[in-house]
């Protein structure tokens, strides 16, 4: 792979996302707005080739979804990408970012048809199969 | 090639690593519901050498290797006096002890102003390495798939070898193996160990493919697909195992559309494949068949 | 002390739907001599159903009980005749791997029925706990404990008191001989199958019933913890089922109070694999049955 241009600084730049998924009209269908900024300076993030993919961290080659590309949004350093799920539960939304910057972050959603879906820790207490 | 291209071939490299790990030690007759154990071993094991240690990745995935294959051996040695059943759920109770231990095991250092390395549940994030060495997607498949190359010529240069014949014999019936002088049990470990360190290999390429693991990843439904591939392709040779690989990632893609009724169409293709075919398409049978004419056509351009 | 007492009680009573859903798991694995993987998600294909009536047409218990039996049955059924029925005698392997692609495809179809990631299930009994003293005892799991006493001793009269068991234990004795004797050896393994599941189903009910919501998660759930008692108490044994199943529930309850839901499932699973190593034929089962059961060629 052909070095780009600015990569030596861009090594340097850590980016940090914040994500909501609104649902839409269809099934299991939604919006998410991603908001990327600096981790260090949180100045927005903007002109970044964003491609958003899923997967279910329980069955990743099962249930996943192929990455789609974000379109910039209104405001600055954010974007949007339309995904649509198999199924409900949780899943982990990869934001693939690359051109200036190249890096990939991760993060868990728990999804349910037609509500509004945010970031939760795995770690955080669930309502798991494990309470029997 | 385009990326999402490049993503699904990188996963059926991957994960036939794991498939081929399952299915060594369905050649010496068990049947291994855990080989994700190892897969995760390998995976944690050579994050946390490059992410947190600064190791080159050809260390780190050698490390990896190392550690799941010691750790094999070391849960072979009991569990391989187990046969049928009673092995199988022997190594998914180790496999899902070892999910849980990833689970409960923390592990970080500050690198960059941000902690780094495995964070219990949370998993192990920011595996680094090809972003940081700025190996491309293309780059990495081709690192994969060499990988993988050198592993299906380990098999082929196996199943030429006395230590092939043993496994095969091992696995046709214990107690007649034994009684031609095969040591047994050190053969069994033996092979249990290369199977931990090839699925420990696939993890330590699998965490730097995705940069992150969860320990939810490594549950019983890897481990029972990897099983299953070597069924599904065929246990006559290793290329058994890919051909599964292939026709699981690759029927599952490429039925897309049909989005919600996906598993139930491929589910079925798979009951019915082995109704037809118990023992995978690329069996004893069709294996041994496609040989001889090989060597006859061989033969023929001899004379 | 008094949280030893409790915490045994409890262990006991979720013990009893473990021992339940090893029932079935051994009655399948008893006559077949391969396993199931599909076993768990037959009965959540049944809970689905369930939950379908009574969040759409509010049925009544009954009519959920019968539901919930009902579709674990023909689910079963559907497995045996896709995974089982055809495959040869030498092929478990291949029966097992089906049996998991259609796990897959059981798993999706309820998926298909209930969208939603939790659904709720109408619970058993809203009663206040009996108090015995200073310990407390559920209305649903005294009921959970007596079913599982019930039906164990019910499918131990089947199998050894009854004409249908006889023809099953001269089934599990050589399938060869007694088709000869002139037993139906199909039909005979089919009813077999769908008695496992009718068990499993009434397993399913109660356990959702007290946990009063219902997940796709359920089928794996009802599958590990079916085997692992299933292995605990000893293979092909129907009072080492119910035994595995308490003695998993009881370990379960106490680690789970000392060390939490991680660690409780970690000595879950540590248990088992002292169990298989230190003493492989469980605590009731006999040694052979699983030795030559998905071996290779074992004919």
């Amino acid at each position: 792979m052909a070095c780009l241009p600015g990569s030596m600084q861009a090594a340097d730049i850590r980016a940090k996302a914040d994500v909501a998924c609104q649902p839409t009209a269809g099934t299991l269908t939604y919006v998410c707005t991603i908001r990327l900024t600096d981790s260090r300076t949180n100045e927005p993030l903007t002109g970044i080739d964003l491609s958003v993919g899923a997967d279910m961290p329980s069955m990743p080659m099962m249930h996943n979804v192929r990455p789609v590309k974000a379109t910039p949004g209104r405001e600055k350093g954010t974007y949007q990408a339309h995904i649509e799920l198999e199924m409900a539960g949780e899943w982990a939304l990869q934001l693939n970012l690359s051109g200036k910057l190249r890096d990939r972050l991760v993060q868990v959603l728990r999804f349910e048809d037609g509500e509004i879906a945010r970031e939760i820790s795995p770690a955080a207490p669930r309502p798991a199969r494990q309470k029997h | 090639m385009d990326d999402y291209l490049i993503g699904v071939l990188s996963n059926v490299g991957v994960i036939s690593f794991i498939a081929l790990s399952a299915y060594l030690l369905l050649l010496i007759g068990e049947i291994s519901f855990g080989q994700q154990a190892f897969f995760a071993i390998g995976a944690y094991a050579a994050g946390i050498a490059t992410a947190l240690w600064g190791w080159p990745l050809a260390a780190g995935l050698a490390w990896g290797a190392a550690v799941a294959g010691a750790a094999a051996v070391l849960v072979g040695v009991p569990t391989l006096r187990l046969h049928g059943l009673y092995f199988a759920i022997a190594t998914l109770a180790f496999a899902e002890m070892v999910r849980l231990l990833c689970e409960l095991f923390r592990y970080q250092i500050t690198i960059d102003g941000e902690p780094t390395g495995p964070n219990g549940a949370d998993g192990f994030r920011n595996i680094r390495y090809i972003f940081e060495n700025d190996i491309g997607p293309l780059q990495f498949l081709v690192l994969i798939y060499a990988l993988l190359a050198a592993a299906l010529l380990g098999f082929m240069l196996m199943e030429r070898s006395r230590l092939g014949v043993a496994f095969r014999m091992i696995g046709e019936d214990v107690a007649l193996a034994g009684l031609q002088g095969i040591a047994v049990a050190r053969f069994k470990v033996l092979a249990a160990g290369l199977a931990g360190a090839l699925a420990g290999i696939g993890g330590g390429l699998y965490a730097h493919l995705t940069t992150y693991v969860e320990p939810r990843i490594f549950d019983v439904m890897l481990g029972v697909h990897s099983l299953a591939y070597g069924l599904i392709g065929g246990l006559g040779t290793a290329l058994g195992p890919l051909l599964g690989v292939l026709i699981d990632i690759g029927l599952l893609e490429s039925i897309r559309s049909l989005a919600g009724y996906r598993m139930i169409i491929f589910g079925g293709v798979v009951a019915f494949l082995l109704i037809v075919r118990p023992r995978g398409l690329l069996d004893e049978t069709v294996v041994h068949y496609v040989r001889r004419t090989w060597y006859q056509i061989g033969r023929g351009r001899g004379n | 002390m008094i949280d030893f007492v409790q915490n045994t009680i409890d262990g006991v009573m979720i013990g009893a739907s473990y021992g339940l859903l090893a029932l079935g798991f051994t009655l399948i694995f008893g006559v077949m001599r391969r396993l199931n993987l599909s076993y768990g998600p037959s009965i959540m294909i049944g809970a689905y159903l369930g939950t379908l009536i009574y969040v759409q047409f509010s049925a009544g218990p009954v009519a959920v009980v019968v539901m919930t039996v009902l579709g674990a049955v023909l689910a079963g059924i559907y497995v045996e005749r896709l995974c089982f029925a055809p495959m040869a005698a030498s092929a478990g392997i291949a029966s097992m791997v089906s049996s998991f692609a259609i796990w897959m495809q059981l798993e999706q179809a309820a998926i298909l029925i209930l969208p939603r990631h939790t659904y709720p299930f109408p619970p058993l009994a809203t009663g206040a706990p009996l108090e015995l003293g200073p310990f407390l005892l559920r209305i649903d799991h005294l009921m959970m404990l007596a079913c599982a006493l019930l039906l164990s001793a019910g499918v131990q009269y089947v199998i050894y008191r009854s004409r249908f068991g006889l023809a099953l234990r001269a089934i599990i004795g050589n399938p060869v001989a007694a088709h000869l004797v002139g037993i139906d050896v199909k039909t005979s393994v089919m009813l077999a199958f769908a008695g496992a599941s009718a068990v499993g189903g009434i397993a399913g009910y109660l356990v959702l019933a007290i946990d009063q919501q219902v997940t796709p998660m359920f089928g794996m759930w009802a599958t590990m913890k079916g085997l692992i008692a299933m292995m605990i108490g000893g293979l092909g044994s129907i009072p080492g089922a119910i035994l595995g199943g308490l003695v998993l529930g009881v370990v379960e309850a106490h680690s789970l109070w000392h060390f939490g839901p991680q660690v409780r499932d970690l000595v879950a699973y540590l248990l088992l694999f002292a169990c298989l190593v230190l003493r492989p034929s469980g605590i009731l089962g006999d040694a052979p049955a699983a030795e030559t059961s998905i071996g290779r060629r074992s004919a």
